[in-house]
């Protein structure tokens, strides 16, 4: 479902991403952990084209996204139109939510059904509430964002990418931005999207998330993918010593 | 003080009024409106464009609002712009404002956080949506309480218009000034009809406020 190859990608002199290679099969859920300015979150936001790449490629259910592919070898930038109509297909989450203020929950959900999907208002309003149903917050379809929790909010934002009916979900650290007692409420709503099939690309700290719903751990560190593997593997028996240390220090901390 | 000098003078000086809140109200209007599009061209960001734009806001910020007028008064006719001293009045209160206004919409713009842009842009929504939609109330929210502001700046500087003869609520005071050799009693009157005039804005303006940050504070009403 998504084919990432040789993927560079700098900012200025620094090279945060040093040649990718991931892939996520459909149905697949793949937990992509690494320190803090590892490029996680570059390479989710390149899935999606939030951010350009400077090389290699990036396919979303076998289409290039972002440049157009020529007979000769150059590439040319997408035309919006078509980066968009492939954005469509792409759920994303962020670290903020990222909710719009002066919309109630609601319509939050339905805008994007009525501007992009081009639904009926009734149709639009329907599927928007089953939405929010399915994230257990129907009795909050009329509160702003201001009214809602951290973990509400987010959970509206998850409704928000889920009604637009993607094929991939991106998570860009959905619960970094949390109260500890709302983590759990975020990554139910997670965990059930995945048993139902959901393919799903997921940037987090949350190990025990990793290790119970991933099917993979993607380790990455300076722009390289260290480890790639069954959550079980990568967690305790990385043949890198770096995976193995960094999880070490995690597994130190969490020793109580 | 002399009541009976207010008294007599009293229908030229709420003619005088009507024509402050008149010159006032149209002026303003004119300058949000041509402040708000400002704002929308320098979006644009063709450099040209910003820059000529940029050249305006700095000329219309950057000198007394009073030699604005004269120019645009009393130099007008050299370039064929002849105007009553009312449209001189009006159409320069606007231009003058529309500067500060543009700067103010420029800015609520800019308050707009990236991410809702980014969220919209997540979901396939069109540029023109994600402005109308999204970055547009944002930035018409976080500029309410400065656009207040700036009204009750220029309710103020309608003082000003006396000077070209506009018959406004300074230019009657004055007249009854003169004519009657009351000049504390007429600047007496003109700070409470300004007082009235401020405090009603500003009345107004907390209300406009409440409202569009409404959602700050209670639920919405069923869409």
């Amino acid at each position: 479902m998504i084919e990432i190859r040789g993927l560079r990608k700098r900012f200025g002199a620094h090279e945060v991403l040093r040649g990718v290679d991931l892939s996520i099969a459909a149905s697949e859920v793949v937990c992509l952990i690494g320190p803090s300015g590892s490029g996680k979150s570059t390479l989710l936001r390149c899935v999606n084209f939030l951010e350009s790449y400077d090389a290699g490629e990036v396919r979303v259910a076998g289409q290039l996204i972002g440049y157009e592919e020529g007979p000769d070898e150059i590439r040319r930038p997408m035309a919006a139109r078509r980066l968009r109509k492939m954005r469509r297909e792409i759920g994303m989450v962020f670290q903020h939510f990222n909710l719009w203020p002066h919309m109630s929950a609601l319509n939050n959900v339905a805008e994007p059904l009525r501007r992009v999907r081009g639904l009926a208002h009734a149709e639009a309003y329907e599927r928007a509430l089953a939405m929010l149903t399915r994230v257990g917050l129907a009795d909050k379809a009329h509160a702003f964002p201001s009214r809602l929790s951290g973990g509400q909010q987010q959970r509206v934002a998850i409704a928000r990418a889920l009604a637009m009916q993607p094929n991939v979900m991106l998570f860009d650290e959905p619960t970094s931005a949390l109260d500890p007692e709302l983590v759990g409420e975020v990554l139910e709503v997670m965990k059930s999207l995945a048993a139902e099939g959901m393919t799903m690309l997921i940037v987090t700290h949350e190990m025990g998330f990793a290790a119970n719903v991933a099917k993979r751990i993607a380790f990455i560190d300076e722009g390289r993918i260290l480890d790639d593997g069954p959550p079980r593997r990568v967690l305790h028996e990385s043949p890198e010593p770096r995976v193995r240390q960094f999880f070490q220090t995690y597994h130190d901390r969490n020793s109580f | 003080m002399s009541l009976d000098v207010l008294i007599r003078y009293a229908p030229s000086l709420i003619s005088g009024f009507g024509v402050t809140v008149m010159c006032w109200g149209v002026g303003g209007a004119l300058g949000i409106a041509l402040g708000f599009v400002i704002a929308l061209l320098f979006r644009l960001r063709i450099a040209p464009l910003t820059w000529a734009l940029r050249v305006f806001v700095e000329v219309f910020r950057g000198t007394p609002f009073l030699v604005q007028l004269f120019l645009l008064y009393a130099g007008g006719p050299y370039i064929g712009l002849r105007l009553s001293a009312t449209a001189a009045g009006v159409l320069g209160l606007g231009v003058y404002s529309s500067a500060y206004f543009a700067e103010i919409f420029r800015a609520g713009f800019a308050a707009v956080p990236v991410g809702q842009i980014e969220a919209a842009m997540s979901v396939g929504m069109t540029p023109r949506d994600t402005l109308l939609r999204v970055t547009l109330p944002g930035a018409l929210i976080a500029a309410t309480p400065p656009i207040v502001n700036m009204l009750v700046v220029l309710s103020k500087e309608t003082v000003v218009l006396s000077i070209i003869t506009v018959p406004e609520l300074m230019y009657q005071m004055q007249t009854m000034a003169a004519e009657t050799f009351t000049a504390f009693d007429s600047i007496f009157a003109m700070a409470a009809f300004y007082w009235l005039l401020v405090e009603a804005t500003s009345r107004v303006g907390r209300r406009v406020e409440a409202r569009v940050t409404a959602f700050l504070q209670e639920e919405a009403k069923p869409a």
